[in-house]
């Protein structure tokens, strides 16, 4: 099936992820970049966090406070 | 044309050779859904070559062991992760591999690694892509919503769909297909019901999806737990080695006490 679907009522995405769709690749990779650099503010927040794979947390007894 | 560092690493991990396919959060970059996500993971071909190529990328990038598995196909072989760190300029560079991402059938991955030799930089498909995102974080449901509108196929569509007006619409055109799905997907059998039973099914899916992802993270935490408590004095070893040092002393410690299959 091709036809879209969307009809504006049901949004899981914000508009600035759906405009990723019309960036040029240039355009994208910037954007990416960007987001990457402004991401980097909660590095202290998730030192010991793991966003993927089987480990949750860096284990507690290295310098993570109780 | 601006460089990406996670598309430079995957170059870097697939020079000569496809060994590394992008997936998880830079993988929603890369299929235009969103950008979500500060680390790399990579599915890697689960071989001596592979993983000693892609050790050898990131020493030259100076990273360091994080807590997690040797990056090692005996304990990659039984669904273990093996985590990395970084920097790069203004960046905290994670990187996260593994070889048997969950949900995952030996036949995706099949799929997977025939599909990746015609990329130039080789990236999960939208399925293999919602399948990862069911993680235990609510805004990755959010994901598989949107992937579930680019996928082509009625039937993926059917089976991934986070809207209940998608579904309700899919379901008039395709209603042979929904018949054919039910077994996959027991909510398909809700769409005489209207909008609102199907969306308190679509987040009690939802639930049993986040609960099932815990109980399986926590089936790897028990068998981590001696690893675990020993990480603190690993990493004080490996602190001042190469990497490539650094491996074989993880390798060393880890053989002792963390098991090759959870």
């Amino acid at each position: 099936m091709t036809t879209p679907l969307y009809d504006g009522r049901d949004e899981f995405l914000s508009e600035e992820d759906l405009d990723l769709r019309s960036l040029t690749q240039d355009e994208l990779v910037a954007a990416w970049n960007l987001w990457l650099e402004q991401a980097q503010i909660t590095n202290d927040l998730d030192a010991h966090e793991y966003a993927h794979g089987v480990f949750v947390r860096v284990p507690a007894s290295c310098g993570l406070p109780e | 044309m601006p460089d990406n560092i996670y598309l430079s690493l995957t170059r870097q991990f697939n020079a000569g050779r496809v060994r590394a396919v992008v997936c998880s959060g830079q993988a929603a970059v890369l299929h235009r859904v969103a950008i979500m996500s500060k680390d790399g993971d990579w599915i890697l071909r689960e071989d001596e070559e592979a993983l000693s190529h892609v050790l050898g990328v990131l020493t030259k990038h100076g990273a360091r062991y994080r807590f997690g598995a040797p990056l090692d196909r005996r304990w990659l072989a039984g669904g273990w992760s093996a985590h990395f760190e970084f920097h790069a300029g203004p960046l905290r560079v994670r990187t996260d591999f593994f070889t048997r991402p969950p949900r995952l059938t030996p036949a995706d991955l099949e799929r997977l690694w025939a599909g990746a030799e015609q990329a130039d930089i080789p990236v999960v498909g939208l399925v293999e892509l919602a399948e990862q995102k069911k993680t235990n974080r609510e805004k990755d449901y959010a994901v598989i919503g949107e992937l579930s509108r680019r996928m082509t196929d009625p039937r993926d569509q059917l089976r991934y769909s986070r809207s209940a007006r998608d579904l309700i619409e899919l379901s008039r055109r395709y209603p042979d297909l929904v018949q054919a799905l039910l077994p996959a997907r027991p909510l398909l059998g809700l769409m005489g019901a209207g909008i609102e039973p199907l969306e308190v099914a679509l987040d009690a899916e939802r639930r049993q999806a986040m609960h099932r992802n815990e109980d399986r993270l926590a089936v790897f935490t028990r068998a981590a737990s001696a690893w675990a408590s020993a990480w603190p004095t690993v990493e004080r070893q490996i602190g001042g080695q190469s990497l490539r040092d650094a491996h074989v002393t993880v390798i060393r410690h880890a053989e002792q006490l963390l098991p090759f299959a959870p």
